[in-house]
């Protein structure tokens, strides 16, 4: 018997069956979509279309605790906090030597997190950073791979007034890359001040030595050290104001991501509701991972610099 | 800042949050799992260190083995050569005994050959006077002097004895 030709792993007609089908789907799709629909405005039964996304920065709250409010970030905060817990609590409940696949799963992600600080800040720094940016990766993929998740955005609630989202990307809510950027900052000064002293490491930004020395050297030097001292000065200003300047890159970085990745995602789905937003999905999910890869990279790069002395070139400049 | 949506609340509920995911996830996820690999690193190094410890002396014990076994080769090898010259001693011994004694036998034989062939000859010189004398005094008739023949004839005899063996 001659075996039958295959195409894509499926015989002839299944194959041909198939293309039609998302032929299909794609077509009914296109004008159910915003350019169809503004195109050829062919009625569609509501629920084939989709309305056109208004999309708004800040979250919005669901409910009321006393006076506070909380918004579907947090809420979606709080549901991703869960869900990791349970999931590591899960894996290491029972901890064994030959570990089961569900423990080395988890044991291969922190792990990974684990060697990532260690390669990057050396054995024992790597250890001391390490809590924190583990927590900082997997806070932000949580969130935002729990974004991704089919019909994540499509739970409504009416908090009085109008139609809101129950769920919501945490990352998208400027408040969440905020604090996680403070909580780095503040980390990363502190990390610098224990280790290498409060006078030594504020010596970094209020570097007056050079100056001092030029009055000390004035003979020697001249005008040429004074100006050398000031330029010292400034430039540790700028150090300085660049450390703060980092909260905002951190939060700014974060947040336009992903929600840029989300107003994109729902776009796509506004004006092609079925497949154009596959590939916008794929694209998220590497945006995620990268986001979580680069906040707590730097996180832990910049507190490798703050812990490292950094009296080593000055003083080889004297 | 209304806009972007930064609210004090909602921005120290997430620092909250995260203090919170922090602390749980130290719980229930870093020290474990730290704790885990870290057991796990040193158990492996302490097998590794065993391992090569094992190694190590099976490697001398192979070297002894060796050493006793060329030793006991060297040891077998002597006494099989002792032994073998043992025997060769015993087996010369033996022959020597063996010749030694086939020679007396062959000795004394001869002797006994010889003394009874000389007793026999005696017998017969013995006989052979007698009959001499008797012939001689049957063919002269007349007895002689007996004792004076038989001296005569011994003395002739034992002449002729004398110049036979010589």
């Amino acid at each position: 018997m001659p075996e039958k030709k295959k195409i894509v792993g499926m015989s002839k007609p299944v194959f041909i069956a198939v293309l039609l089908v998302i032929l299909a789907v794609t077509i009914v799709s296109f004008l159910a979509g915003g350019i169809g629909q503004a195109l050829f405005g062919i009625d569609f039964p509501e629920w084939l279309t989709v309305k056109q996304p208004e999309p708004h920065l800040p979250p919005a709250p669901i409910f009321h605790i006393g006076g506070f409010a909380v918004t579907n970030t947090i809420l979606t905060a709080w549901i991703s906090i869960i869900l990791l817990v349970l999931l590591f609590w899960a894996a290491t409940r029972r901890m064994k030597l030959i570990p089961g696949r569900f423990q080395a799963i988890a044991e291969s992600v922190i792990g990974y997190l684990y060697d990532f600080c260690t390669d990057i800040a050396g054995e024992k720094n790597g250890r001391k950073f390490f809590p924190l940016v583990a927590t900082i990766f997997l806070f932000v993929i949580t969130n935002a791979l729990m974004n991704l998740i089919p019909g994540y955005n499509s739970f409504l609630i009416n908090d009085g007034n109008h139609m809101v989202h129950l769920l919501r990307g945490a990352n998208t809510d400027v408040n969440f890359p905020l604090a996680l950027a403070v909580i780095s900052f503040v980390m990363v000064e502190y990390w610098g001040l224990k280790t290498i002293g409060v006078l030594h490491y504020l010596s970094k930004f209020f570097n007056f030595g050079p100056l001092i020395n030029s009055f000390k050297n004035f003979r020697k030097e001249g005008l040429m050290g004074v100006f050398n001292g000031l330029i010292a000065i400034f430039i540790g200003l700028i150090e300085l104001m660049a450390e703060f300047i980092r909260i905002i890159s951190f939060t700014f970085r974060l947040f336009g991501n992903m929600t840029g990745g989300e107003i994109l995602l729902v776009s796509m789905l506004f004006l092609m509701p079925f497949l154009l937003a596959l590939p916008f999905y794929g694209l998220e999910l590497l945006v995620g991972f990268i986001q979580a890869l680069i906040f707590a990279g730097l996180t832990l790069v910049f507190a490798h610099i703050a812990v490292t002395p950094h009296s080593e070139e000055a003083s080889e400049n004297h | 800042m209304d806009k972007l949506g930064i609210d004090l609340a909602s921005f120290i509920a997430q620092l909250v949050n995260f203090g919170i995911l922090l602390g749980l996830l130290y719980l229930v996820a870093y020290k474990p799992i730290l704790r885990m690999m870290d057991g796990r690193a040193a158990r492996i190094k302490e097998s590794l260190e065993q391992a090569e410890e094992t190694k190590k002396q099976a490697e001398a014990a192979e070297v002894e083995f060796k050493r006793q076994i060329a030793e006991a080769s060297k040891q077998g090898q002597a006494v099989i050569e002792r032994a073998s010259r043992t025997a060769d001693e015993i087996r010369q011994k033996a022959q020597e005994e063996a010749r030694t004694e086939a020679e007396a036998l062959i000795t004394r034989a001869k002797a006994d050959i010889r003394r009874e062939r000389d007793e026999v000859i005696d017998e017969l010189r013995k006989e052979f006077a007698d009959l001499t004398v008797l012939a001689a005094g049957k063919v002269i008739g007349k007895s002689l002097d007996k004792e004076a023949h038989r001296d005569l004839i011994n003395q002739v005899l034992e002449e002729s004895t004398q110049l036979r063996k010589n």
